[in-house]
């Protein structure tokens, strides 16, 4: 039973941290919009943490480039397993715009693994919090396989 | 030690934490409902406990795990000697105890935020535990002995005789539900770096065990607050809830405080009341 509950509590209390990666500010102010008492996503738990030691989901808006990649790996590393990474916007998912520029890598999965992409320039915050219960739902299959 | 006594404390180590999370999920719907939002469920802290209990990390440093054991205990043990109507005082320097563990754990992490929210924790301990301690020795002279079952059984209520000690009382309950104004060393629903500072480097399995720990100090000082309405198990209910309520609106209401405002002013001011009100106990 103790277990049960245990797998359950992984599922139903996702904190976020929210990394800017180069983003043109209009992902961030559309996933911070998810925190407003018109979304509230506190309802499912959520909660957007400053710390990658206490988060399970790492939702990264912008591009990639050279300079902030090893910034994003060490921000991946330091989060306790099992996590899952959300990559918003056309800039997290592919570089968007920006993706030919010289100093863009591309979307986040160059760097590290991505479970869920949410399109959008920018993402609404329903696709946003639509993702997370997406990346949640991928986690619980893993659990219950494992 | 009869059998009675062993129940109670049985009851009060596996009970005090169980209220204490449910008193934190309380504080968070509450919270959003104060802030025009739905709010998570009530079980909410519950799970967010269960999942950091399965998280995989590796501590900050190996003494950090000690010290989060040592305050679990000694918070629990808090509990356990409340229920099983030891001496309060004693039980309140068990209570500081675990809050010291806390700031030590904090110390040992590498990161600059914990040990700023380790010192702050330290300022905050200097801060509430003078008031906390006056206002239980007011409580014991007017109950005759310092025991949890004397203060209980006391003649009508003891806030009668000790209104000054509310002010402190109130300041205490804040600072250990890390409430604002007075969430100088780690903020209870901030989740910024250094508004959460002591809590910066526990991570996993030592965090949930430090949220226990929370929820069972948070018992701790609710449950010596409803002493100044203890004619009956439901007057001292209403009284503790009262605190939380007036904790919870203050908590919405007001910006947080610097460390110095709380040391510097504060903490004197409610001391100097509660001392009045000890002084005047004994005149009497
Ligand atoms: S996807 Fe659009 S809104 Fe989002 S960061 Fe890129 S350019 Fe800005």
């Amino acid at each position: 039973m103790f277990g049960s509950f245990l797998k359950t509590s992984q599922v139903k209390s996702p904190w976020l941290m929210h990394f800017d990666c180069g983003s043109c500010n209009g992902c961030d102010i559309e996933t911070l919009a998810c925190l407003t008492p018109v979304y509230d996503v506190e309802r499912f738990g959520i909660i957007n943490v400053g710390n990658p030691r206490h988060a399970d989901v790492l939702v990264v808006t912008g591009t990639v480039n050279k300079r902030n990649a090893v910034i994003l790996k060490n921000i991946y590393d330091q989060m306790p397993s099992p996590k899952l990474v959300i990559a918003i916007g056309a800039c997290g998912c592919s570089g968007g715009v920006f993706r030919e520029a010289p100093n863009v890598l591309g979307g986040v999965d160059k760097v590290i693994p991505v479970d869920v992409y949410v399109p959008g320039c920018p993402a609404k915050p329903e696709a946003i919090m639509d993702a997370v219960v997406t990346g949640l739902g991928k986690l619980k299959g893993i659990l219950e396989a494992s | 030690m009869n059998l009675n006594t062993f129940y109670l404390a049985v009851a009060g180590l596996i009970l005090a934490p169980l209220v204490g999370g449910l008193v934190a999920g309380v504080d968070r719907v509450v919270t959003a409902r104060l802030q025009s939002r739905m709010g998570p469920p009530l079980m909410q802290p519950f799970y967010d406990v269960g999942k950091l209990m399965s998280k995989v990390i590796a501590p900050a440093s190996h003494w950090q795990g000690m010290f989060v054991r040592w305050a679990l205990v000694a918070s629990l043990a808090s509990d356990v000697m409340l229920a099983a109507g030891a001496d309060v005082l004693m039980c309140f320097f068990v209570q500081a105890a675990s809050a010291s563990f806390v700031a030590l754990g904090a110390f040992c992490g590498n990161s600059p935020y914990s040990k700023l929210g380790a010192q702050r924790e330290l300022f905050q301990l200097l801060a509430y535990e003078p008031v906390f301690m006056v206002g239980i020795l007011c409580m014991a002279k007017a109950a005759g002995a310092f025991d949890a079952y004397s203060f209980m059984a006391a003649q009508g209520p003891l806030l009668f005789k000790m209104p000054l000690i509310v002010p402190g009382l109130l300041f205490v309950v804040l600072v250990k539900l890390r409430k604002s104004p007075f969430d100088i060393a780690a903020s209870h629903h901030m989740h910024q770096e250094v508004v959460r500072g002591v809590y910066t480097d526990y991570a996993g399995r030592d965090f949930a065990l430090l949220e226990i720990a929370h929820w069972a100090d948070v018992t701790v000082v609710l449950w010596i607050c409803s002493f100044l309405w203890a004619t009956s198990p439901l007057t001292m209910v209403v009284t503790a809830g009262l605190f939380l309520f007036a904790a919870l609106v203050i908590d919405n209401i007001s910006a947080r405080l610097t460390w110095r405002t709380m040391l510097g002013r504060v903490a004197p001011i409610t001391l100097i009341l509660a001392t009045a009100n000890l002084v005047w106990l004994y005149l009497e």
